[in-house]
């Protein structure tokens, strides 16, 4: 049995102040009121350090290890890592030192000796397809892997959108089968962290959570934690009181885009997506896609990828600029025909998942 | 093309303002009062509202400077700094790597993070008694 956790902590050479500190940023990042901050420091200093450090276990599935990458840009080397060593990160392929069998052997072990208590993270989609032949590990394909180890999981963490929804993998015509983490297992607690990848503190900050509280995070009708999903981007937008004004920047380089103006025009996703780029940023703080300049993707929403054009606004119907030049030159129905059309064919294109240019449809118009 | 011939664009001071910064120097008020009133301190988090950097700025230059400044190096610098008002504060949490963690305005007599805690102190008068002890 250990003492309080800020003994602990000062053992590490972790003052009360930088504690303190680490505890203002959590709560601001989990959009707590401020005051939160002190409450949580003062109930976490005291309750005891946990006496052995829960498993964690990592399975890649169909991924790109971009949330891997991701996440090693979060607590290295700040305090988060001095709770992220509190955590036995037993498998994870891309960290670990061992491989082949060795490492096979590490996580049947692990499994074996945690029952029940490890946590379970998978990053990418769960591949269906020929029996799941299209990703294997060690011989065994990624579904086998998954109902072998998730019944004796506490809880699953599926991380980035692959897992959380199937993301790229399942983007038409999904050639694999793929599917998410929660189509395959439907009796385990599952926190989905969606994003393409989710931002590195929003990870560890729903550790954190685990870690400090003991429990998962309050979850939103997609499984989502409501402290970093709870808002969409548009809502937490610096460029929000443009939209409200009016004020939208037509083109990449025009004076509103010079301005800071909002980019709802320019194809921005921000109103429909739910996540916490908007506060958090990205890079350490340094900056986010908006900030940038360009239009929020919607990469923590289910099939952002076939969702239509990154670059068409949300507001605008299929093809309205070629539905006014056709009605001006045939009339408003051959319009409104043509644009049908175009839209059909666009649709077609999209099923079949081939990219349609300004020229096909130009093509098609004159036919 | 030489250097005389790129256009050059004086930027509009009011370029970038979205008028979202005057409510919070009302809020900031309303704090101060109640500040006054019973003693109890509050924070507005910077980071959960949707300013631009001109209406950060703005914001800023409103508050002006004030007297003291307090640098706090634990895990990366944080300042916390008065402004020209007596009892707000300009805190600013960076990480080691010098990114900003976290944006505050505190109103308070002074920031909890500067005081020292009761049993900091406790420890310290130890250390203190054994120094002493160790030169007796």
């Amino acid at each position: 049995m250990q003492g309080p956790l800020i003994d602990t902590l000062a053992l590490h050479g972790v003052s009360r102040r930088t504690f303190l500190k680490y505890c203002s940023t959590l709560a601001s990042l989990m959009a707590l009121p401020p005051a939160a901050g002190v409450a949580m420091a003062e109930a976490m200093a005291a309750a005891p350090a946990a006496a052995k450090r829960p498993s964690v276990i990592w399975l890649p599935f169909q991924e790109c290890t971009g949330c891997t990458e991701s996440i090693t840009r979060s607590h290295s080397p700040s305090i988060e890592g001095m709770i992220f060593d509190m955590v036995s990160l037993d498998y994870q392929e891309t960290l670990m030192a061992a491989a082949g069998h060795q490492a096979e052997e590490v996580l049947r072990k692990t499994v074996e000796a945690n029952k029940g208590q490890f946590l379970l993270i998978i990053d990418g989609s769960v591949a269906t397809g020929l029996d799941g032949a299209y990703s294997c590990i060690a011989g065994r394909s990624n579904l086998a892997l998954l109902k072998e180890i998730a019944p004796h999981a506490a809880a699953i963490v599926a991380m980035g959108s692959c897992a959380a929804y199937g993301g790229l993998p399942k983007a038409k015509p999904n050639p694999t089968g793929a599917v998410s983490v929660s189509d395959i297992v439907k009796d385990k607690p599952i926190v989905n962290i969606p994003g393409c990848p989710p931002i590195p503190v929003v990870m560890t900050g729903v550790l954190a959570h685990f870690l400090t509280f003991g429990s998962l995070p309050d979850l939103d009708k997609l499984g989502r934690p409501k402290a970093f999903y709870g808002e969409t981007i548009h809502d937490r937008c610096y460029r929000r009181p443009f939209y409200d004004q009016g004020k939208f920047a037509k083109t990449f380089d025009d004076e509103g885009a010079r301005n800071g103006w909002c980019l709802f025009e320019l194809g921005c996703k921000g109103p429909v997506t739910y996540n916490a780029c908007a506060t958090v940023k990205w890079n350490g703080g340094t900056s986010w896609p908006v900030e940038s300049g360009h239009g929020c993707l919607g990469c923590s929403e289910p099939n952002f990828w076939d969702a239509g054009g990154f670059y068409k606004a949300l507001s605008m119907p299929a093809n309205p600029l070629r539905m006014a030049a056709g009605a001006a030159v045939a009339g408003a129905a051959a319009g409104v025909a043509v644009s049908f059309a175009n839209r059909a064919k666009k649709k077609d294109a999209k099923a079949a998942h081939e990219t349609t240019t300004l020229a096909d449809l130009e093509k098609s118009e004159e036919r | 093309m030489n250097l005389g011939g790129i256009p050059i664009l004086a930027a509009d001071p009011d370029a970038g303002l979205s008028g979202n910064a005057l409510p919070l120097l009302r809020e900031i008020a309303e704090r101060l009062k109640r500040l006054l009133a019973t003693g109890e301190a509050g924070a507005l988090d910077l980071h959960s509202l949707p300013l631009t950097p001109a209406d950060r700025a703005w914001l800023k230059a409103r508050l002006g400077e004030g007297e003291i400044r307090v640098i706090l190096d634990s895990d990366g610098e944080s300042t916390l700094d008065e402004t020209a008002c007596p009892g707000v504060w300009w805190v600013t949490h960076r990480n080691l790597h010098g990114a900003v963690s976290v944006e505050l305005i505190e109103v308070a007599f002074v920031p909890e993070l500067v005081k020292a805690h009761p049993e900091d102190v406790q420890n310290g008068l130890a250390h203190l008694e054994l120094l002493m002890g160790d030169l007796r």
